[in-house]
């Protein structure tokens, strides 16, 4: 990998993964299972979870990436504008450096919905292992 | 720039990597002096200090630093 390599692909926030993150992280809030009540605070309907993009960057760091051999050092994320069930969320993270002396690679991150409108934005460090 | 402000900068560095402000190293400092230094964290020193003073070391270089004296030397070496 080198400096401006990019990495895309798309990701639905579909009913599954909604249920399951909710039933993982045990995170019930109302603002993300209450549609009343995320409309009350002006987003059209139930928020998803943040850390549902979370779980997004694991799958890029452990099945993207071209090794097998990395480990996640880092990890920072802003959330920018809300995500609702059934978007779809295209990811594209870009090599901004690389640190040779420790075989480690960061990458600035953006999730964006159809339109061009960003969802999130942040960077992640890896390593590469051996 | 003098070792003795690269040791300070180098310093805020560690207090902010291992989120500890009573962190003091000194130029005799090794890993085995400073708690919770292993080697991810190690890893994560040597890319805080090399964004910060914006160099780049090699993995040879790495491996001769016996504390942090020596890597002090080299930063200072690398912003000449």
């Amino acid at each position: 990998m080198k400096k401006g390599d990019k990495f895309k692909n798309n990701f639905k926030v579909s009913r599954k993964i909604y249920d399951e993150f909710k039933m993982l992280s045990n995170d019930k809030n109302p603002l993300h299972t209450n549609r009343a009540f995320a409309k009350k605070y002006g987003f059209s309907g139930k928020v998803m979870h943040g850390n549902i993009l979370g779980a997004f960057i694991s799958y890029f760091v452990g099945e993207m990436l071209p090794a097998k051999n990395v480990v996640l050092l880092s990890q920072e994320l802003n959330f920018l504008n809300p995500v609702y069930l059934n978007n779809t969320l295209s990811f594209e993270a870009t090599v901004v450096d690389f640190y040779k002396s420790v075989s480690v690679y960061e990458f600035k991150l953006t999730f964006k919905k159809k339109g061009e409108k960003i969802i999130a934005s942040g960077k992640v460090r890896i390593k590469v292992l051996g | 720039m003098e070792n003795k402000i690269i040791l300070k900068k180098v310093n805020n560095i560690f207090k902010d990597v291992l989120d500890d402000k009573k962190i003091k190293i000194n130029e005799k400092t090794t890993a085995s002096d400073v708690q919770d230094w292993d080697s991810l964290t190690h890893i994560q020193l040597v890319v805080a200090i090399e964004k910060f003073f914006k160099i780049k070391f090699t993995s040879s270089e790495l491996i001769k630093f016996k504390n942090v004296g020596d890597m002090v030397s080299a930063i200072s070496e690398k912003l000449k």
